[in-house]
């Protein structure tokens, strides 16, 4: 943000707000790791782990709430500041979404099936590694408070929708050819849409910080 | 909101400069206040708000060592021109003081001051009818009418306020300027007065000097932000507040002026 507030604590203020998002990105990029980390190598072990850093992130997202509405009622923030408190409401609700997601991905953590195609795994992975790195770029548009960024970072995520599609299709084939893997399909599947629905959160979050530095939402 | 297209201009100011002595304290001021609208004038403490407030009015007339260039239109007539009736001008234009400023007499006298001296009342039942008109157009009739003849300063502050208000309405003004009226009241009168202003925009067109931003928020339709006598940025009140396009006015509304 440009200059320094008249009131120092106001500065203070905003810096914590900033901190404690960039807090919440972090560990979000550390579960979504974790969760497809899990599921990829069937590691039932780590859901407990997984469990306890969502609800952190949950937590995260309850004293950002706070303090935001302590900053409305303390400064009526405007322009620039107001918009700052808007889009970081915003901003962390998206990223506790995101957590939820990865969260409800490794509960679904079941044994690879013997006939399952190493293409098809490694698709999944990638998938996984592709939001990974959508949310990784979000937090540096944050962090940078970038427009370009953002707006290369939203017109990425047309990527994962791709590969989320394909991946779907792929599962969808697997599952037809024998229904014996019916179980472990439809949660591999649960596991696209909500990696697919991540990517679209973090187009939310790139949106909100375009508004937050132009007064604006990207056009479509 | 109104569309733009559907307003009409009441006030404009064209190249206005404004001297006190050897000392310039407007410099070409460009603007243009709508009708039956509420206009803000913010800015830092003597960037000019109240200066400029005068000029709509000519109050600075009454100032000798000021000199004032440029024109300001009222339905597109100059009140700069030397042939204008000023007393006639300030008629049309009523202004309301930051201090609340009843006249030591009693709160009918302090009404119907104005309409006597400019002839307004043809006899007792018609000023008895401006009086009370007035008061209920400021929301203060209610709270006076069994004490009309009590002294106005008897009133509370907020009370007060809203008296000089009625007394600026008794003479069926275009335009009245408010030069932070509430400034000395509580939440509850400011509170008052604010709602009051709201209402009579649909007779009149306000320009509202302010300290506080959320009050500029809460009562104008279009805010102007001057600083060091320059007007910075003019604009939607909406606007200025949640994305102005000037550094300094959102440096000065956000609070962040060394
Ligand atoms: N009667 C006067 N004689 C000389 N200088 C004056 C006079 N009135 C105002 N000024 C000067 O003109 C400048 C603008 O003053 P003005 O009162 O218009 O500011 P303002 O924006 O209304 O400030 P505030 O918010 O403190 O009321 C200031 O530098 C002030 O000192
Ligand atoms: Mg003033």
């Amino acid at each position: 943000m440009s200059d320094e507030h008249i009131v120092k604590s106001y500065d203070e203020e905003l810096q914590h707000l900033n901190d404690s998002l960039v807090q919440m990105g972090s560990l979000t990029e550390k579960l979504l790791y974790d969760s497809m980390n899990a599921i990829t190598t069937v590691d039932k072990d780590a859901v407990s782990k997984i469990v306890e850093s969502d609800a952190k992130i949950n937590k995260f997202r309850s004293s950002i709430d706070q303090h935001i509405m302590t900053i409305l009622v303390k400064r009526s923030p405007v322009a620039i500041d107001l918009r700052y408190a808007i889009s970081t409401l915003k901003i962390s609700q998206d990223l506790e979404r995101i957590g939820d997601l990865a969260k409800g991905n490794a509960k679904k953590i079941l044994p690879l099936p013997d006939d399952l195609p190493p293409e098809m795994l490694k698709r999944i992975e990638s998938l996984g590694e592709m939001v990974q790195k959508q949310l990784k770029s979000t937090l540096d548009c944050f962090i940078e408070k970038s427009v370009q960024k953002s707006l290369d970072t939203i017109k990425s995520d047309e990527q994962v929708n791709d590969l989320a599609t394909a991946s779907i299709k792929e599962v969808l084939e697997f599952l037809s050819k024998d229904k014996k893997n019916l179980d472990f399909a439809t949660n591999l599947l649960f596991v696209c849409k909500n990696l697919e629905r991540a990517g679209d959160h973090l187009s939310r979050i790139c949106q909100n910080v375009h508004y937050l530095i132009e007064g604006d939402y990207p056009q479509k | 909101m109104e569309l733009e297209n559907k307003r009409e201009s009441k006030v404009i100011s064209k190249n206005i400069d404004v001297f006190y002595g050897d000392k310039q304290a407007l410099f070409g001021i460009d603007l243009e206040i709508y009708k039956n609208e509420v206009t803000a004038l913010i800015g830092p403490s003597g960037c000019g708000k109240s200066t400029f407030l005068r000029c709509i009015n000519r109050m600075n007339d009454v100032i000798d060592i000021c000199k004032i260039t440029g024109e300001i239109e009222i339905d597109n007539f100059n009140i700069y021109k030397p042939d204008v009736d000023v007393v006639r001008l300030r008629e049309k234009v009523g202004m309301v003081f930051q201090k609340p400023n009843p006249f030591p007499k009693s709160i009918y006298d302090n009404i119907a001051y104005g309409p006597s001296i400019h002839g307004i009342a043809k006899d007792k039942n018609e000023m008895d009818h401006i009086v009370e008109t007035s008061l209920q157009k400021a929301a203060l009739w209610n709270e006076v009418k069994d004490r009309l003849h009590e002294p106005g300063t008897g009133l509370s502050g907020g009370q007060q306020q809203r008296l000089c208000i009625a007394r600026a309405i008794s003479i069926n003004p275009e335009i009245i300027l408010m030069d932070e009226p509430c400034s000395a009241l509580d939440p509850i009168a400011t509170a008052k007065i604010e709602e009051l202003i709201d209402s009579l925009k649909r007779s009149f067109t306000i320009v509202i000097v302010t300290h506080s931003m959320s009050q500029a928020a809460r009562v104008s339709q279009r805010t102007g932000f001057f600083h060091l006598g320059k007007l910075i940025e003019m604009g939607e009140t909406e606007k200025i507040f949640k994305n102005p396009n000037n550094t300094m006015t959102q440096d000065y509304i956000t609070g962040r002026f060394g």
